[in-house]
């Protein structure tokens, strides 16, 4: 699905300051992140001081500043998923993958983020990759699987390079 | 014509205009309450969290920010218990052991009571007291800069980090910032760190008179707001 | 649908649904909670749904997917009626023996039925198995019959009939008075009287006043407000329309944490059907009510379940939480009057007004009327979600709801209430789910998530995980939560890396009291809690740390050394191909040695041996 525009996402929101949180999840779920220009087109169209606006982005976890990667690794650090381990699961993602929570490969693959609950705590670990869950999770499981959605990268890559 | 009200306020009644705050009542009076976020010209937040007192309701003591607090009609009010006074010599000693090289935080601690601190000191330059926001925002309706980011990482900044051009460089955010007078011993050296306490006539006055104001050096040192009004 | 115009027309609609119903020989419920999703129940529906369709039952047989069945180790779950049939473990390609050895010829698929590890005994039906029996599930009933996304199941089984009840033949004074005899108090963790809240807001001054059902369920392992969310969305919006009857609030928003997709979804299409039928908007059924609902998404912050903290991210700001010197019942959103209630509190509120309030009131000790749910994770067998009346001992919950300690490990403790409430040692599991008697164990009932730990959890550990929690967590606004948790932490881990002093205890504890005392919101308030409840249950634990730097459940890695147990290494090899930081050496058949130097202590090796080999020292 194409990403909405900007005017599209504010149609019907402007001047309304209350709405700033949805105005930038919408652009956050269709850009994967915040460019710096969308933050001030929303601080005009909403009447939103920049500043305001900016607090907003940097105070809560959904919004990114920056783009993440093509596989965000989301894992769970919830009470449930840490007492079954989750703590090594992220030293074997930070291990594995090189980057610290919060950062991009370089190849822009992956970036790890994690969240301190996901809601399903009998299954955990849990690490989430863009919308699927993935539960019991263990590090020889995660190792495959980055492997695996490398893997299909190099796939894809060689699949359009065919073309 | 304004409306007054009633309150006792350790033990004196005293009369202040409805829709004021404890704090600015009792400054009035004469009664110290240390605090660091509070300017009388600006909003209060109840950040710092050192103007605690107890309010007495039903038996109960609440402990709770003055600045945020709004005289009412027979409130009970307690500046300085020893429970208080404990309260914010806890406080005190970990804003001086976050950022222990500055004047005002020096003093304010000296006036909390604080005379070792049992913390690994920190350097920070900032303590979020967010008195630069505020002014910025309420006297220059500039709104140049805020608080960013949340938490551990809660910072004071322009938007993405840039000084923006309809910043009025007035200057005030610098003048009202507690940290931009260092100690006077000098800055901190690593393996030196330890809480001035040259001033001792001050260090006996905090000791003896903790309640009431006595126009102390400290107060002038942390921008105590008896002084600016 | 049309629009319904008058209660006579509601009662039309629910006959002419039950009616439809009747025809319905067999209903195959599926549970399509996130849980359950996560395992693939939406492919069991699929497969279900064309095998039906194959054998041309479509007219006969129904399938419901519905909300969580709270058995979620078991999942996917399924639940067959009639017969109260309860297969575990589905998958796709069960579909064909399910409906034709069940739903046609009425036999059970043994493989699928649930087998209790305790008894032994494979258990046919849903009553019959211990996990069931033991609890009390008032709300979590309700999500039985109903598919998550159709407001004529609901309305089917009789809901919406509160609402009629209440605009019918109730003033608002009346249902307030209800509220209060029940005893209903929040479930969001406050424990505060449902009843006095809605006083406060109703008589508070002011025409425009509001109401939020607060669904940023934050706690870590507790995920029951998703659940009923996702699986009963009208229960609570039922609620809230009585709610805002009561207090007299013209809007209301349900404030859900954006990192529940599925119940922003199911809520949002559940206001969407009630709309369609009128059930939200101008002059409901006829009535002088109007009342109309909201979905807000929250931006991924803890702070926010927090009530202020919560109604400035509703006004699009972020979400630091501010003084309460005046109750939000009064001051609330736009500083307007605002009853803030939980998702677990509104969906009490339709079957109190139905029931009435002695019949909520007859499950329940003196002081904590009614039903808890609550989400039982952790190192024992069966976890998931219950729902206990109020009063029932912790023993029970752990051991005959959660079937006891997985592994043989023994149960050590239970952290209750998140990261504010605190840690309980197994020799309290006497004391009953009760919002006074936890609070004065040092603990507290919170949002109800309870997390079981075994000889194998660290305590310290614990207490260290919830501050980081709190710490990340934290607006940041106020300095005894921000400097106060920060130094907290800092002597923990201090302690757990093997450099604590005997003093830091005193002063750790001192400081706890500060922080709780003087934080400006529930969370900094709370957030000493955790480490409290630790030292003052498990302070033989901190002791060891200290003193004999010793990590006595073997977890803090600065004080373990993992080692190789030379008589029992059968030189397999399979540790050393495991270990991310080559620090395993060894020739095939030979005992493998681990050197200390380069071991990350990640536990990878000991979870890979099939000797128990693997020690940690």
């Amino acid at each position: 699905m194409a990403p909405r525009t900007l005017e599209q996402i504010l149609e019907g929101r402007r001047s309304q300051p209350n709405q700033l949180i949805e105005v930038l999840q919408d652009i956050q779920a269709d850009y994967g992140y915040l460019p710096k220009e969308a933050i001030q087109t929303v601080s005009q169209a909403l009447g939103v001081p920049l500043i305001d606006v900016y607090s907003v982005a940097s105070f809560y976890k959904a919004f990114r500043l920056k783009p993440s990667g093509k596989h965000v690794l989301t894992m769970c650090m919830g009470t449930a998923c840490h007492v079954r381990g989750s703590r090594l699961l992220l030293d074997q993602a930070t291990g594995q993958l090189g980057i610290a929570p919060g950062e991009v490969t370089d190849d822009g693959l992956f970036s790890i983020e994690y969240v301190n609950c996901l809601g399903a705590c009998a299954l955990g670990p849990i690490i989430a990759e863009n919308g699927s869950y993935f539960h019991h999770m263990t590090p020889p499981k995660l190792r495959k699987l980055v492997e695996r959605l490398r893997r299909q990268q190099t796939e894809e890559y060689q699949n359009v390079q065919a073309q | 014509m304004p409306q007054y009200v009633e309150l006792s306020i350790d033990g004196a009644t005293v009369r202040a205009i409805k829709g004021t705050t404890v704090l600015d009542t009792a400054l009035e009076y004469g009664i110290c309450i240390p605090h660091l976020c509070h300017v009388s010209y600006l909003s209060d937040i109840g950040a710092c969290r050192l103007c605690i007192v107890e309010h007495v309701v039903n038996g109960r003591s609440n402990v709770t920010t003055s600045c945020t607090l709004n005289v009412q009609d027979g409130m009970v009010i307690l500046t300085n218990t020893d429970r208080i006074r404990r309260l914010r010599h806890n406080l005190a000693e970990l804003l001086v052991a976050q950022a222990p090289n500055s004047r005002a935080i020096q003093d304010i601690a000296l006036r909390c009571g604080v005379t070792e601190v049992r913390y690994p000191f920190r350097n920070e330059d900032c303590v979020l007291c967010g008195r630069c926001v505020r002014v910025c925002a309420e006297v220059w309706k500039a709104r140049a800069k805020g608080f960013v980011g949340r938490g551990k990482d809660r910072r004071v900044d322009y938007p993405f980090g840039v000084r923006p051009d309809f910043c009025k460089q007035c200057g005030s955010c610098i003048e009202l910032c507690p940290m931009t007078i260092t100690p006077c011993d000098g800055p901190m050296k690593p393996g030196e760190e330890r809480l001035c306490g040259q001033c001792e006539s001050q260090l006996i006055i905090a000791d003896q008179t903790p309640g009431s104001c006595v126009w102390c050096k400290l107060g002038e040192g942390f921008g105590c707001a008896r002084y600016a009004a | 649908m049309s629009r319904l115009n008058s209660f006579r027309e509601l009662e039309h609609l629910r006959q002419q649904l039950t009616k439809q119903r009747q025809s319905i020989a067999t209903t195959v419920m599926v549970c399509g909670g996130t849980g359950c999703q996560a395992s693939r129940s939406q492919e069991v529906v699929r497969a279900v749904r064309d095998e039906l369709s194959r054998q041309g039952l479509n007219d006969q047989v129904r399938v419901c997917v519905t909300g969580c069945h709270g058995f979620c180790e078991q999942g996917p779950v399924m639940l067959i009626e009639p017969g109260n049939i309860f297969y575990c473990h589905v998958s796709a390609d069960d579909a064909f023996e399910i409906v034709y050895q069940t739903v046609m010829n009425g036999e059970v698929v043994e493989r699928l039925l649930y087998q209790d590890p305790v008894s032994g005994k494979t258990c046919r039906t849903q009553a019959e198995i211990p996990f069931y029996r033991a609890q009390e599930r008032r709300i979590l009933s309700q999500n039985r019959m109903v598919d998550a996304c159709s407001i004529e199941d609901y309305i089917a089984v009789g809901g919406y009939s509160a609402l009629t009840e209440v605009l019918r033949g109730m003033s608002p004074e009346e249902v307030v008075n209800e509220i209060r005899s029940a005893g209903l108090r929040g479930r969001g963790g406050g424990g505060f009287p449902t009843g006095r809240k809605w006083t406060e807001c109703r008589e508070a001054p002011g025409d425009e006043k509001y109401v939020i059902c607060n669904a940023d369920e934050g706690d870590p392992g507790a995920y029951m407000d998703r659940c009923v969310l996702e699986g009963n969305p009208h229960l609570v919006l039922e609620g809230m329309m009585i709610g805002a009857w009561a207090v007299g609030a013209q809007k209301g928003y349900v404030y859900v944490r954006n990192e529940y997709p599925l119940a922003v979804k199911h809520s949002d299409i559940a206001v969407q059907q009630a709309r369609e039928l009128g059930l939200l908007g101008e002059n409901i059924l006829g009535s002088c009510f109007s009342f109309d609902v909201e979905i807000a998404r929250g931006g991924g912050a803890f702070v926010c379940g927090e009530s202020t903290a919560l109604m400035a991210s509703l006004e699009g700001k972020v979400g630091e939480p501010r003084p309460k010197d005046v109750h939000t019942a009064v001051d609330g959103l736009y500083h307007k009057p605002t009853t803030l209630n939980n998702v677990e509190t509104w969906a009490n509120v339709p079957s109190i007004v139905l029931n009435g309030s002695s019949w909520f009131a007859s499950k329940g000790s003196n002081g904590s009327k009614g039903t808890k749910i609550l989400a039982l994770t952790g190192r024992i067998k069966n976890t998931g979600l219950v729902e206990v009346a109020m009063g029932t001992p912790i023993s029970e919950v752990v051991f005959d709801i959660g079937g006891g300690a997985v592994d043989g490990s023994p149960v050590k403790a239970v952290q209750i209430g998140g990261p504010s409430g605190g840690c309980l040692p197994v020799d309290k599991f006497d004391l009953p789910i009760d919002f006074d008697v936890l609070s004065e164990a040092g603990s507290m009932v919170g949002s109800g998530g309870m997390v079981v730990m075994d000889e194998e959890s660290c305590m310290v550990d614990v207490a260290k995980y919830f501050l980081s929690f709190l710490q990340d967590e934290s607006c940041g606004k106020c300095v005894p939560c921000r400097l106060g948790i920060d130094r907290m932490l800092e002597i923990i881990t201090d302690i757990t890396e093997g450099r604590g002093r005997p003093e830091q205890l005193d002063l750790l504890e001192e400081l706890a009291n500060t922080v709780s005392q003087t934080a400006m919101c529930g969370l900094g308030k709370t957030a000493p809690n955790p480490v409290v409840s630790t030292l003052r249950h498990f302070r033989w634990e901190y002791e060891a740390h200290i003193k004999e730097k010793r990590c006595p459940a073997g977890v803090c890695k600065a004080l373990i050394t993992y080692w190789i147990d030379p008589d029992k290494c059968t030189g397999c090899g399979v540790c050393l191909q495991a270990c991310a930081h080559q620090a395993i050496t060894g020739a095939k058949k030979e005992p493998h040695v681990i050197d200390v130097q380069r071991c990350q202590k990640c536990g990878i090796c000991r979870s890979e041996c099939r000797f128990d080999a693997i020690q940690v020292v």
